[in-house]
């Protein structure tokens, strides 16, 4: 590979003298309502709960070579179209077709994991193929061995619900019902399936109707050309900062998942990023084994490009999310029969966990590139299960609970608290009381979480209740229990997290951080306290007010503020003791280093202390 | 005394730059204009001199005013800036930091590793805990602790705050324990204003209804010592009439009911300007129209069909989502403040405003980033020299701004950079009126476009084209249409009531619940003096399917399987389907209406002439073309105006465009069409 890609030849330049960059902006405004209306449709018409409420959808366009015109700034895709033009052949396809699919392995990472579901239309203008139109949901259960579909139980892809690999759902406008009854008939909710799906298909018709106007008012030809200078524009500024953190040199950075849930673990993501002149090469073949547990990620190499595409466009809100972003890196290599590369038939259902380490690993090379630019790790959300029957009645329920957690400090502010991803809302306790078994008890920042840091890292939520169902099973996922996010630059991890059952109760006990067919019997008190994220820099440097503000809203306890940052604070009456800060600062002030985890490292110890924790976990299993 | 009556009612909107005036005489309507500059410092000083003024000029006294009408955004300012008064919070125990989680998300558009979470409007730290704790359905699980409460006073005493926000979880299914605990505080903080989210918005939701409490307790102290101010302002003149605020929902209330819940206030801005232009349609016989509100760094824009202004619970004022009825309309960051700039060699406009000052570079206050307005003035839609040199703008400073700034940077010329920039806000505003429209099931091209705001009249034409709308309605006077809001403005409450539990819904419950928000709404209309025959209620039902997290409100009736059918055809007509699911009632409202006064409209005199004062040169493509420049003052109705034609008048410059004929309606506003919608 040279140093420019194929990509930046493309026809842009010689057409740079036919459009205005006043054309370009209308035209990004045109991508930007078309999508925005797609998914608004979408939200508005679905039936589902993960839909409607929790918001895990996105919607996209492709232009005519299937290149992305915009996209979602979830750090997850990047392969929509390549598994339908894999199967269907460009020239074969009409006006009035449908494709689906929702097989991670038969689209390479395409989607992740099975409840997610994608349709893509060809948009035709006068005959000729303009370009393409998609929509992205997760649905609520598309069958698998229990209700929801994915389960920290599941072993095999079998498990986690039906297989639809790329497949032609309308032929120039005629549907295929063989193949939809055949889908429906294996779901749990197939009515809900149902308005799930036709909520896709009017976005996607929608996204065609409004890339056709545009084409109709620039012109087909124009308006490619307008693509091109906005995925140019994109290219060219990503592809500048990335090469601008990665001087020539070689980078390394691991990344531990706790467990995958089935006795492995901790799992490491190994990532080595290589920079020669402007040629970036990302090596993760020395990432650990795929596991027999359902935390295995299938990577298409274009969702790394994705993972930095949306670091590198923060604070360029002009640039467009699209093709541009999937050439930061010139070069990424994975290993087959690797936890980000598993072979089939692997389980994939909690791949969030992995997709969250990924993540931090890439910025972990960041960090390690640029140690100014670094970010305290984000711990990843919790998601759970509760199945059961209710009193009385004994009728079943199913209630998801998306749990936030703490972000990373950055170097300018703290990582905000309680957070659990993009969009996806919580269900407000009220709500959850009057259609479910539960009482609530607590629902808190869960204080001395963040990783301290000259910037504090967010704080992850308690949240505790009492089950009054008749009975009841969970579904528990909860990621850095055993390896908390990592502060940064001095900064110090965020503190982990654990599922209590009946706290300060007889026969309290924890519960695993990953595992399924849970019972809880009535009365049981459930207690989750999330992690929280990593600090940025020494909190010996933070402001004692800023802690003191802290100890008063409950986010650090008195004697962290003392343990952790130094500062002498009286918290009844709010004041801090400045000369005393000071002194015990002078006298306590420890040496730091750029990553910490239970302790500091520079970022050659890290990489060996993860390999020794790892070595470590496996001695002791054998 | 009732509302409406015979007598003078005077309407006054406080601008940033301007306080603006309108008193009608509302038995001849007679309306009599006055324009002021505001005083910031002391707001009531323009509200003052401006009424003086008007009535002046109608040779009236003070005390012949019989209603003082008025839009505030002193809340808006607040809220938005963050400068409310320091409050303190009072809730269930373990459930301190629903404030800080939020809705526990990054919003959609937002990036993860930028997005700083706002800080809440009342910190984690005076935020209070106290032992108690009501159900689901209302029913008592743990009692209140009063000594828990009377500990929180303490504390909260020595906080040295004026105001304190209560609010419990599940305190709308029974408000008991909330009361209570707002007795207590009223007793052990003398002197400390107290708000209970019962009293500001009793329905589900702990988030929503936390926040909008401490919104509304922070900006109490303020809204109340302003109204105060306001009120002693006109006893001293001898005005005994009373005052009357403009509210979110698009009506008024007396200023006794604002002080209690001055949230209600919190959009009144731009509701006042949606009910102006409304009353501007009507004069016209014009039901259907969506109105395009420019001003210097926002627009605002609505859909109005049939006359109704909808109303919607999930508006947001700046971070804040803001669940108490508002007009329904969406905001965006596009006015002729908004600054053209380039980065990363894509040229935007808006959202980072010139503001008022220093201002667009034509307005000779210092600024010389190019804005939307130094764009018009560019092209020469906005000439520099208007009613015969009265107005004057800087057309170098202009020019000079759009060539560095932009022009040069993209390898442009000026006129193209013009327009460019003029073609991006167009494009961001026609994107807001899809989402009004299309997205909710209304065709554009059956409406009637209204711009108004100082900018709108410059882009209606243009909006309108890119829409495929055919007729455009200039208001008579669109620079300071909140006024003639505030003057055609009804009286408005809504009382609303969440079930205890949600479920299938019980006629007599229902009934019972209905019967206590009508008697609150009587109660209400007595307080304000409305006449028995103006008194207007209409109930509505809140439901939703079991399960779904938001409700739809639609007309209750009496009968559960009436009630129940208009909501399956609200829903299918809103999101296309329905379920077999269960429907839930979830909260009752009762909305009451005091119609407010219609004075006989003063037909303009008829006068065919146009009399064109000069001439402005203005590109017409590339082409610069000499248009006539006409003074609106100067029109009779059946006047026929025929674009390109420039319109000037003291509050706004409008820009007829090549194709669209005017015609002037005896109401005084402009009706223009357009042939054939432009291809």
């Amino acid at each position: 590979m040279t140093l420019t890609s194929s990509r930046e030849a493309a026809p842009a330049a010689a057409a740079a003298e036919e459009i205005s960059p006043v054309t370009i902006e209308v035209i990004k405004g045109a991508l930007r309502s078309a999508q925005a209306e797609m998914e608004r449709l979408l939200q508005r018409t679905a039936m589902s709960p993960v839909i409607r409420e929790k918001q895990d959808y996105f919607c996209g366009l492709f232009d005519r070579e299937g290149r992305l015109l915009i996209g979602t700034k979830l750090p997850i895709l990047g392969n929509i179209l390549g598994p339908v033009l894999e199967q269907f052949p460009i020239s074969e396809m009409r006006p009035g077709d449908v494709y689906w699919y929702d097989d991670p392995y038969l689209s390479e990472g395409g989607v992740s994991h099975t409840p997610d579901q994608v349709f893509v239309a060809p948009i035709f203008v006068e005959g000729e193929l303009a370009g393409f139109t998609h929509s992205w949901a997760h649905f609520l259960d598309i069958g698998g061995m229990r209700s929801g579909s994915t389960t920290p139980d599941a072993t095999e892809i079998f498990h986690e619900g039906i297989l639809i690999p790329p497949v032609r759902l309308y032929r120039e406008g005629v549907l295929n019902d063989d193949l939809l009854r055949t889908f429906l008939r294996n779901s749990r909710l197939p009515e809900m399936s149902r308005g799930d799906i036709r909520a896709m298909l009017a976005s996607v018709e929608l996204g065609g109707r409004r890339m056709a106007e545009l084409f109709a008012r620039f012109g087909v030809e124009r308006a490619h050309t307008a693509f091109d200078r906005l995925i140019e524009q994109t290219r060219s500024t990503a592809r500048r900062r990335m090469r601008e953190i990665f001087t020539p040199g070689r980078y390394a950075f691991t990344e531990l998942i706790d467990t995958d849930g089935h006795g492995t673990g901790p799992i490491a993501i190994r990532m080595e990023l290589t920079a020669e002149g402007e040629h970036l090469t990302l090596d993760a073949t020395r990432t650990d084994d795929q596991t027999r547990g359902p935390i295995n990620f299938i990577m298409h190499p274009s969702s790394l490009q994705m993972v930095f595409g949306v670091y590198i466009i923060a604070g360029h809100p002009e640039l467009m999310f699209n093709e541009g972003l999937l050439d930061l890196v010139d070069e990424v290599r994975l290993r087959e029969g690797s936890v980000i590369s598993p072979r089939f038939p692997a389980a994939l259902g909690q791949r969030s966990i992995t997709l969250a380490r990924v993540t931090s690993a890439c910025l972990g090379l960041v960090a390690v590139a640029r140690p100014d630019l670094a970010l305290g790790s984000s711990s990843a959300y919790s998601a759970n299960k509760l199945r059961g029957t209710l009193k009385g009645s004994g009728a079943p329920f199913l209630k998801t609970l998306a749990i936030a957690a703490g972000q990373g400090a950055r170097p300018d502010s703290d990582g905000p608290d309680a957070i659990y991803f993009l969009n996806q809302q919580n269900y407000p306790l009220e709500f959850a009381e009057q259609n479910y078994p539960l009482l609530m008890l607590t629902y808190a920042l869960n204080p001395d979480s963040g990783g301290p840091g000259r910037w504090r890292g967010g704080c992850g939520v308690v949240r505790e209740f009492r089950m009054l169902s008749d009975t009841a099973t969970a579904s528990l996922r909860m990621s850095n229990v055993d390896f908390p996010a990592y502060g940064v630059a001095g900064g110090m991890c965020g503190r982990s997290g654990r599922f209590v059952l009946n706290p300060g109760q007889e026969g309290e006990r924890r519960l695993p951080s990953l595992a399924g067919g849970i019972e809880l019997a009535t009365g049981d008190v459930l207690r989750i306290e999330m992690p929280g994220g990593g600090g940025f820099g020494d909190p010996f440097d933070r402001e004692p007010a800023r802690v003191l503000r802290d100890v008063l809203g409950g986010m650090v306890s008195a004697a962290a503020a003392l343990e952790d940052y130094g500062v002498v604070l009286d918290p009844q009456a709010g004041t801090v003791d400045e000369p005393a800060t000071a002194a015990w600062r002078e006298a306590h002030r420890r040496p730091v280093a750029m990553f910490h985890r239970r302790g500091y490292f520079d970022a050659a110890g890290w990489v060996a202390e993860a390999d020794r924790a790892v070595r470590a976990a496996r001695a002791a299993a054998e | 005394m009732s509302f409406p009556e015979a007598g003078l009612s005077v309407a006054v909107d406080i601008g940033g730059t301007f306080t603006d005036v309108a008193l009608t005489d509302q038995a001849s309507g007679r309306t009599w204009r006055a324009k002021t500059p505001s005083t910031p410092a002391d707001p009531s000083e323009a509200f003052l001199s401006g009424i003086r003024l008007a009535l002046g000029d109608a040779g009236a006294d003070a005390s012949a005013l019989a209603h003082v009408l008025h839009g505030t955004t002193v809340a808006t300012n607040m809220i938005l800036e963050g400068k409310g008064a320091p409050a303190a919070l009072v809730t269930t125990k373990g459930f301190r930091h629903v404030l800080s989680i939020g809705r526990q998300d990054i919003p959609r558009k937002a990036n993860l590793y930028t997005w700083v979470k706002p800080k809440p409007p009342v910190p984690a730290s005076r935020i209070l805990e106290v032992g108690e704790r009501i159900g689901a359905g209302g029913t008592v699980i743990e009692p209140l602790d009063e000594e828990s409460v009377r500990a929180a006073a303490a504390a909260i005493a020595g906080m040295g705050v004026s105001v304190v926000a209560v609010s419990l979880l599940h305190a709308f299914a029974n408000p008991a324990h909330e009361r209570r605990v707002g007795e207590i505080l009223r007793a052990e903080l003398p002197g400390v204003m107290v708000t209970l989210s019962t009293d500001v918005l009793p329905v589900v939701r702990e988030y929503e209804r936390s926040l909008a409490t401490v919104l509304n307790a922070t900006v109490m102290p303020g809204v109340t010592t302003y109204v105060q101010r306001l009120e002693e302002r006109l006893a001293e003149e001898g005005a005994g009439a009373p005052l009357m605020l403009m509210q979110s929902n698009g009506g008024v209330a007396g200023a006794a009911k604002i002080r209690l819940a001055p949230a209600l206030t919190a959009l009144s801005g731009p509701a006042a300007g949606v009910v102006g232009a409304r009353a501007a349609a009507r004069a016209c016989g014009i039901d259907d129209i969506i109105t395009v509100d420019i001003g210097g760094t926002s627009a605002d824009i609505c859909l109005i069909k049939g006359g109704e202004i909808g109303l919607t619970q999930s508006g947001s004022v700046g971070d804040w989502p803001l669940a108490l009825p508002i007009v329904d309309m969406i905001t965006i960051g596009a006015g002729g403040g908004s600054i053209a700039r380039i980065r990363d060699a894509a040229l935007s406009v808006g959202p980072q405003s010139a503001g008022a000052r220093p201002g667009p570079a034509a307005y000779g206050h210092g600024g010389t980033e190019p804005t939307v307005t130094d764009a018009h003035v560019v092209l020469g839609q906005l000439p520099a020299r208007l009613l015969g040199g009265r107005m004057s703008l800087d057309a170098a400073a202009a020019r000079r701004a759009v060539e560095e700034k932009v022009a040069g940077p993209l390898g442009l010329d000026a006129l193209t950079a013009a327009r460019g920039i003029l073609a991006i806000a167009d494009n961001h505003m026609v994107g807001a009126v899809r989402v009004v429209s299309v997205e909710r099931g209304h065709d554009p091209r059956d409406f009637t476009l209204v711009p108004f705001g100082g900018a709108g009249p410059l882009h209606g034409c243009a909006l309108a084209d890119l829409l495929g709308i055919t007729r455009v309605l200039i208001p008579l006077a669109p620079g300071v249409l909140c006024a003639d809001g505030l003057l055609a403005a009804d009286l408005k409450a809504e009382f609303s009531q969440a079930l205890p539990s949600p479920g299938a819904m019980d006629a007599a419950e229902a009934a019972g619940i209905v019967a206590g928000l009508e008697a609150q709404a009587a109660e209400w209309f007595d307080e304000e003096g409305v006449a028995p025959a103006d008194r207007r209620t209409a109930c509505r039902a809140l439901m939703r399917y079991r399960g779904q997290g938001g409700e739809i409100a639609v007309d209750y009736a009496a009968c559960p399987a009436e009630t129940e059918a208009h909501f399956t055809a609200g829903h299918r007509a809103l999101y296309g389907f329905t379920l077999e699911a269960q429907i839930e009632l979830v909260t009752l409202r009762v909305e009451a209406t005091g119609l407010a006064a219609s004075p006989p409209v003063i037909p303009l005199a008829e006068g065919r002439e146009v009399p064109v004062s000069e001439h402005a040169e203005v590109f017409i493509g590339d082409t610069p073309t000499q248009v006539p420049v006409v003074d609106r003052a100067a029109l009779g109705a059946g006047a026929v105006l025929t674009g390109p034609l420039i319109l000037t008048q003291l509050d706004t410059t409008s820009f007829i465009a090549p194709g669209w004929t005017g015609t002037v309606h005896p109401s005084g506003a402009i009706l223009l069409t357009r042939e054939e919608p432009r291809s």
